[in-house]
């Protein structure tokens, strides 16, 4: 049988015994943007001459998150429920030539770390933000997120949700970030396309990926990635958002100052040529 | 992060400083070059020296949206080879025990400093010891902590200092108790020469010819040895229960009780090597005082007056270390005495562990609590005076 090509990333076993196969569920969405990911990884350590010891990745917890668990042949963290952004921001702060990689859910980004999304964004941090958003808290049993749509019953809405849904991008341009995008488990080669354009991108980038979680929905994977083409439209194709259809593309692509940077100017006028 | 300057850390010699600048100037000399902090009172002046210092010598400083990203920071810090530190004030540090707890687990070293101020809620501004229960048992979870209680603004530098040593040689966190008495102190500071201070760094695979492919993050000794992000060493921090090799879907009981055992073990099984006690007057003492931080300045001097005044047998003695608690000095100092006195800016704290360590070598432990504000000398004699005379 033919090996994945993306497997020489991933930790197959250690010596406490094999890693694999993964905790993700039948049909998750998460083992996509993690080959979509290492995808684009793979071409910027072939095309920019980036070392892979240069690439950390990072995440909370969340199913999103289980994907740095242990699996990968990188440095990486497994860390807090909401704080992979601190903790990115304290990486980069000690060894700012780090490429850092998060990956974050819905909860984990706009919930429980909101704060930290809307202040790593306004700061423009030289990090790239993976959400993937499939719309419920997954790890825990399926219970709403800030990003479920309203009407929707989930285990902690039985009568349905009454909160509309946050719009993650919209969230991120107003921020600050630099580079924003939205796409699907069910648009691979944009997805990498624009983890490509984020990891190159000097400041803070995120890009949403929508996801199914067929466990929690009840429904086929396959049925949920048509619905995901079906009910997503791009912005280049349309001036006007038709009623019902998310958008999606890149919405953001900005050069600006990043943090790193701005604060390396201060330390060569106030330290001296040793210290620099 | 390169090596550091001489040229800005503070010269040799005699320097007029507040308890909290001193404290930030221990952690530059200690090597600290990140710094995450969020505005408290009475702490916020750690913070600002730090805004001020930290570029000067090549690190960077950042003021984070709360006190539960600027313990965050840390971590990651700390993973890609920097020391860091933060430091807060007792609600914030209530804020931070998630991320205590989480650097535990992972063996993160780290510095955080609790200038403790009254509680509960927003309590009060003033001084206080009413962390230090929170310090040992705020975070969830097993796991021992180090936690240091200086009384003076040279202490602040010092005790800063090694509170970065013992965090690199345990790769553990390690909190520095202050008060707020001593963080807004004002007094001499003697900055020694910088070949006489002692700096430790993490131990680390590379410096014991372990390659990558055999490197074990959790493994290899009762400390492991560290490998830095942005080295090759493709280490995976987790804290959920790991085996050796960070192996965490494959969950036994086993892995589980020795994992968390060896932990707890490197703190408390070295309780010896780490926590110090100060003692004065203790040969055939009859009573004596037990305290720690700034405490211990009006203790001795009601210690001293008591012994010369009132000519009562009383004995001195001052907890440097408070977590691991240094049972075992205790009791080689304390061997069959009347009365432990135990005078603390709570209403009885540190008197728990101190009554356990010595159930069979006293008659009575007698608590001499305040809130808010420091012991007269008087209030501490006066209770020695009654109970002794």
């Amino acid at each position: 049988m033919k090996r994945h090509p993306m497997l020489k990333y991933l930790k197959e076993k250690g010596p406490a015994g094999p890693r694999m196969p993964t905790i993700m569920c039948p049909g998750c969405g998460a083992g996509q943007v993690l080959n979509y990911t290492l995808h684009a990884v793979d071409d910027i350590l072939r095309e920019d001459g980036i070392k892979k010891e240069e690439v950390v990745f990072i995440s909370g917890v969340g199913c999103s998150s289980r994907l740095t668990s242990h699996y990968l042949e990188f440095d990486s963290g497994w860390t807090i429920h909401g704080r992979a952004l601190p903790i990115a921001t304290g990486a980069l702060l000690a060894n700012p030539s780090l490429k850092i990689i998060v990956f974050t859910g819905d909860g984990d980004a706009m919930a429980i770390g909101g704060n930290h999304f809307i202040h790593t964004c306004r700061r423009n941090l030289n990090v790239t933000i993976l959400c993937i958003n499939n719309g419920l808290y997954g790890m825990t049993g399926g219970q709403v997120a800030p990003t479920t749509p309203a009407g929707i019953a989930t285990t902690t809405t039985p009568y349905g949700n009454i909160e509309e849904a946050f719009d993650i991008c919209k969230m991120a341009e107003t921020a600050g970030a630099s580079y924003v995008a939205r796409w699907t488990t069910a648009h691979p080669r944009q997805t990498i396309k624009s983890i490509k354009q984020g990891v190159r991108k000097r400041g803070s980038a995120v890009i949403e990926i929508l996801s199914q979680c067929p466990v929690h929905k009840k429904a086929s994977a396959v049925d949920m990635l048509r619905e995901l083409k079906a009910t997503t439209v791009s912005i280049k194709k349309t001036s006007c958002q038709p009623k019902g259809k998310t958008p999606i593309g890149v919405f953001c692509d900005k050069n600006k100052p990043e943090w790193t940077e701005k604060y390396q100017e201060i330390i060569t006028q106030h330290s001296s040529r040793e210290n620099r | 992060m390169g090596k550091e300057s001489e040229k800005h850390l503070l010269s040799p010699g005699v320097y007029y400083l507040q308890g909290s600048q001193a404290c930030t100037e221990g952690a530059i000399t200690a090597g600290c070059r990140v710094y995450a902090g969020y505005p408290i009172t009475p702490a916020s002046e750690v913070m600002e020296h730090a805004a001020l210092r930290l570029p000067q010598v090549g690190g960077r400083f950042i003021q984070m949206e709360d006190e539960i990203s600027s313990a965050s920071v840390l971590l990651g810090a700390s993973w890609a080879g920097a020391k860091a530190m933060t430091a807060t004030s007792s609600p914030g540090f209530s804020l931070m025990q998630e991320v205590i707890s989480f650097a535990i687990m992972t063996e993160t070293p780290l510095v955080i400093v609790d200038v403790q101020r009254p509680g509960p809620g927003q309590g009060y501004i003033t001084t206080s010891q009413e962390d230090v229960m929170q310090a040992r048992w705020g975070h969830h979870g097993e796991g021992s902590i180090i936690a240091l209680s200086p009384a003076s603004v040279q202490e602040m530098y010092d005790f800063t200092i090694e509170a970065f040593n013992l965090a690199e040689t345990w790769r553990s966190p390690v909190l520095v108790m202050a008060e707020e008495t001593v963080a807004h102190m004002r007094e001499p500071l003697t900055i020694p020469p910088q070949n006489q201070i002692e700096i430790l760094t993490r131990k680390k695979p590379q410096d014991l010819g372990i390659p990558p492919h055999s490197f074990l993050p959790y493994g290899h000794d009762i400390v492991p040895p560290m490998a830095n992000w942005g080295e090759g060493y493709n280490v995976n921090h987790v804290s959920l229960v790991h085996h050796e090799d960070g192996n965490v879907t494959k969950y036994d009981r086993k892995t589980h009780f020795d994992s968390v055992l060896r932990i707890k073990q490197k703190i408390e099984g070295n309780v010896d090597h780490i926590s110090r006690i100060e003692t004065r007057f203790m040969k055939d003492c009859r009573h004596v005082v037990i305290c720690y931080g700034s405490v211990s300045r009006t203790a001795v001097e009601a210690v001293m007056e008591a012994r010369r005044e009132c000519g009562i047998d009383v004995g001195f003695l001052r907890l440097v270390t408070l977590w691991p608690f240094p049972e075992t000095k205790l009791r080689e100092v304390v061997d069959n005495v009347d009365t432990v006195f135990v005078p603390e800016i709570n209403l009885g704290m540190m008197k728990h562990p101190i009554t356990e360590a010595l159930r069979d070598r006293c008659k009575r432990i007698v608590s001499i609590p305040t809130l808010g504000c420091l012991h007269s000398p008087e209030m501490i004699l006066s209770k020695i005076y009654e109970v002794a005379k």
